[in-house]
């Protein structure tokens, strides 16, 4: 984000100052606040206040008919004790862990192997693509058929003489099967940025390490990753503050189950507040959520602004 | 994308030749295109396999396999929906929102971005820099004080209450068009102030055209949302006439569990109209995905 470059600059010819050029002056002004008024105000309504809100609301106890009662810190031990906010959170990380790891490395492999024009490269990128426009609720629910006991993934398994498991009713297989579905959607979205990264990468770095004799994998671990970092970062902070928001796919894939195995953050939040009307609980685990998502952001950025040390002129 | 799979066959047999040097050649070549088949059948099989079973009855469902295509299609499972359930309803009311949200999103965040981009004003480093902040904070985490917000105003269980949040601007969809204004050369504006256009003529009739893409960019991003949007919803409407696609395929799934032929032409229902949008804008979707990461 280079937008501390962008600095007011005043311009252009210098008028002396007059009573017409301030009136034009408070009017620009004026006009600049009515372009901004819009979204200016949907910010503030709809961002900004919620944010203090959310705060305010984690200290309280109350289920939106009975008036508010102060608790002060209390909710942030009960979501702890009472609601297995800490085994969402561990699941949470599970999730995170088998879903972000094998996203990038098939998204950035698929990048490298479609990078060069071959016959048929270019209509395999669109067709990667195409899931991530694909609402993530209907594909939820064809994923259920897919791997439903006797769908296409066990009787395929059959033929090879294995038994499947009940694959979203089992707690071995119930997130793995989760974080599949969710890698297949957004897998080919994440290929689009390494592409565009990839081939901002001037050949002449590969020819000059290939002279040294360098191999195809040095050339990998100290040329392409290197220069992939910018892309590496954006790839990974968006997709781990996506993923510790997931919500969609679980719902209908699993709804938390079987047992609580797959009850991730929101969820546990969704059926804090809306099946049991507890606020300040929901809006303390909320408070937590944030934390950690804005912690691990931090860790990424600063991991890999020390590291961005290449600069192509 | 049928003309281009049968071109895969004939690409890999060309390169097949007797001499040592190209056996290698050829070996990668077939090994490329084997990856590369298993990887679009891996992105096609789930949509290919439902629209099989959508125009098959239950039991053939049930019975046949998922990869036979239907031997007598029937649109029965469509007209069971659209005529017994509510799915007209729901197709209705998901295109209605998205629209508004659609179109409040991207004029509401093109004005702002063209004060924040070329317009000079007091304040406007720091604001922009709070636009920015609200960039990182999650949507889950507004979504409680949102509700209580929206219980409070009694507009739960309108329609107003599934499109405010987004109608008015988005700080990333702001923040988007504002990089890409920002590019446009200062002289063009200030040459048609001095000619007397008002600020939004500019926008309109010199900033829109020379920002299209960028704007059927932030469109698109707005639309895929608001229609694939589905938490937000299923919160703030509870009556069946309210309901927009995802909260009816859901609901659908938790209650007719072994319907598969209504589940999963419910589920076409919503992804159709996707597969046309992107069959339609392919070329500038994955395009433009590659701009907005760059951008940030």
């Amino acid at each position: 984000m280079n937008v501390a470059a962008t600095t007011t600059v005043l311009t252009k010819q210098q008028k002396p100052a007059t009573i017409r050029d301030t009136a034009e002056r408070r009017r620009t002004i004026r006009t600049a606040f009515t372009f901004l008024a819009p979204s200016l105000i949907g910010v503030i309504l709809f961002l900004l206040i919620p944010i203090v809100m959310v705060i305010g609301l984690s200290l309280v106890q109350w289920n939106m008919l009975t008036p508010m009662k102060w608790v002060g810190l209390s909710n942030f031990v009960n979501i702890f004790e009472f609601d297995g906010f800490g085994h969402s959170l561990v699941v949470t990380a599970y999730y995170v862990i088998l879903n972000i790891p094998i996203q990038t490395v098939f998204a950035l492999g698929m990048a490298m192997l479609l990078l060069r024009k071959h016959a048929g490269s270019g209509l395999i990128r669109v067709i990667a693509v195409l899931p991530f426009l694909s609402t993530p609720v209907a594909m939820g629910v064809i994923w259920n058929w897919i791997f439903n006991p006797s769908g296409l993934v066990n009787q395929f398994l059959g033929h090879l003489g294995i038994t499947g498991p009940a694959w979203l009713s089992s707690d071995a297989t119930a997130m793995p099967v989760i974080a599949f579905a969710n890698i297949w959607q957004y897998v080919g979205y994440n290929m689009l940025f390494f592409l565009a990264g990839l081939g901002a990468i001037p050949l002449t770095l590969y020819e000059a390490a290939a002279l040294d004799g360098a191999t195809k994998w040095e050339q990998f671990r100290r040329v392409t990753l290197p220069l992939l970092r910018p892309t590496m970062l954006f790839v990974l902070v968006t997709g781990v503050i996506g993923s510790f928001q997931v919500f969609d796919t679980v719902y209908v894939m699993t709804n938390g189950g079987p047992g609580n195995a797959t009850e991730v953050a929101s969820l546990n939040i969704y059926n804090t507040a809306f099946t049991g009307f507890r606020i300040g609980e929901a809006s303390a685990m909320s408070v937590v959520l944030f934390l950690i998502i804005l912690a691990i952001t931090v860790v990424q950025f600063r991991y890999f602004n020390k590291r961005i040390t290449y600069e192509i002129a | 994308m049928t003309s281009a799979i049968s071109a895969i066959p004939a690409a890999k047999a060309a390169p097949r030749a007797e001499r040592p040097p190209q056996v290698g050649k050829a070996v990668r070549l077939t090994l490329f295109y084997l990856l590369l088949i298993i990887i679009a059948l891996i992105f096609i099989l789930p949509y290919l396999m439902s629209i099989f079973a959508a125009f098959k009855p239950l039991p053939a469902i049930l019975a046949q396999s998922p990869l036979r295509p239907p031997t007598s299609p029937t649109l029965s499972n469509f007209s069971t929906l659209f005529s017994q359930y509510d799915f007209g309803r729901y197709l209705a009311n998901t295109l209605l929102v998205t629209v508004i949200l659609t179109a409040g999103q991207v004029i509401f965040s093109m004005m702002g971005a063209y004060a924040f981009a070329r317009m000079e004003f007091p304040g406007r480093d720091s604001l922009f820099w709070l636009y920015l902040m609200t960039l990182m904070v999650p949507n889950i985490v507004t979504l409680v004080p949102l509700y209580v917000l929206f219980a409070h105003s009694h507009l739960l269980n309108t329609y107003w209450a599934i499109f405010l949040p987004y109608v008015l601007g988005v700080p990333y969809s702001v923040f988007l068009m504002r990089q890409y204004f920002m590019t446009i050369p200062k002289e063009v504006m200030e040459a048609a102030r001095l000619d007397g256009c008002s600020e939004g003529r500019i926008l309109w009739r010199i900033i829109v055209p020379i920002a299209r893409p960028i704007i059927i960019t932030a469109t698109l991003l707005a639309f895929v949302f608001g229609w694939n949007n589905f938490m937000w919803p299923l919160i703030v409407t509870n009556s069946n006439s309210l309901s927009v696609l995802t909260v009816g395929i859901a609901y659908f799934n938790s209650n007719f569990s072994v319907q598969w032929n209504l589940i999963l032409a419910g589920a076409l229902v919503a992804l159709i109209p996707m597969v046309i949008l992107f069959a339609i804008f392919q070329k500038h979707i994955v395009n433009s995905i590659s701009l907005t990461g760059i951008n940030r």
